[in-house]
């Protein structure tokens, strides 16, 4: 304990509590089980049907291509416009580099997190 | 896989995040024995009671990992859970114990002079006087045995006593200022040795 009592009558009983805490904390109990018995009344984990992953590329696939159809100049459209307003703009030959670095940095991660260890 | 090496704070933060068995695993791991011999010391040696309650304990601190705000640390975090169930758990024995433990002291009592006067060995003494401290231990009301087991067994500041324990810590002190005088009373043969 941090605080230590100032009445000196009591030492006798403050040692003996003190030897009686210490004795407490030096015991070790060994697991015998304990941790895989908790582990065994936690709730079981939420699992994610098999098919999900294809079935979410199959859906956003699906979905890029409804809206190419459906918007047949849109994509065009858009690129030409990022061109007009890149090409606009005087961008040196670093900035293109700190571009592709950035933009090989964020694939980098996006593949760290879909490939990580569960 | 969780590893050994990573703090408390990483193992929770994996369970949080990704719901990490492994980690939450190890971190039982880490703190079964201190969560287990409080609640003996609590429990006044119901071992069975005391394991039910550990699981219990364990069980209550994944399912609240995500509230845990890591201003304390993560032992007296499972101190005050621990303290709780071991609390909750005494309100609905409460009558039945209070009719056991006064029938086991009273048998104690008579046992517990004998080797007083007998005597002996350092080692015998002490474990003489543990046994004696857990049976004053058991007389106390259960504010103040869990107080004194905070304090003095997992050696918790009185501030971190009275989170553990949801009180002001001027309650914690009068809880540990009564404890004394009961144990003081109860253990005068050892003052006179």
């Amino acid at each position: 304990m941090n605080e230590r009592p100032a009445n000196s009558g009591d030492d006798w009983l403050e040692a003996a509590l003190q030897a009686d805490g210490q004795a407490h904390r030096a015991e070790y109990l060994d697991d015998a089980g304990f941790t895989a018995k908790v582990m065994a009344a936690l709730p079981a984990p939420v699992a994610l049907p098999a098919w999900r992953r294809p079935a979410l590329t199959l859906l956003w696939a699906l979905l890029g291509l409804s809206i190419a159809f459906a918007l047949p100049g849109f994509v065009v459209d858009v690129v030409r416009d990022v061109l007009r307003v890149v090409l606009g703009q005087s961008v040196s030959l670093a900035g293109i580099g700190a571009a592709v670095i950035a933009m090989v940095v964020a694939a980098w991660a996006a593949a760290a997190f879909v490939l990580r260890d569960d | 896989m969780a590893e050994p090496s990573l703090s408390d704070a990483e193992l929770i933060a994996r369970v949080v995040v990704g719901d990490d068995r492994h980690a939450f695993s190890e971190l039982v791991r880490r703190h079964q024995s201190a969560v287990r011999t409080t609640l003996r010391r609590l429990t006044s040696g119901n071992h069975a009671l005391a394991d039910d309650l550990a699981q219990e304990t364990f069980m209550l601190a994944y399912r609240n990992l995500a509230s845990f705000r890591q201003e304390a640390k993560f032992s007296t975090w499972l101190y005050r859970i621990a303290t709780n169930a071991w609390l909750a758990d005494a309100r609905k024995r409460k009558e039945e114990l209070l009719g056991d433990r006064d029938a086991d002291i009273a048998d104690d009592d008579s046992a517990e002079h004998g080797d007083d006067a007998d005597g002996g060995a350092d080692a015998e003494r002490s474990a003489s006087l543990s046994m004696d401290m857990a049976r004053a231990m058991a007389v106390l009301s259960d504010a103040e045995r869990a107080a004194i087991i905070q304090c003095y067994h997992n050696d918790l500041s009185h501030e971190e006593a009275a989170q553990v324990l949801n009180c002001p810590v001027g309650t914690l002190k009068t809880h540990i200022l009564r404890a004394k005088q009961k144990l003081k009373t109860r253990l005068a043969a050892w003052a006179r040795d």
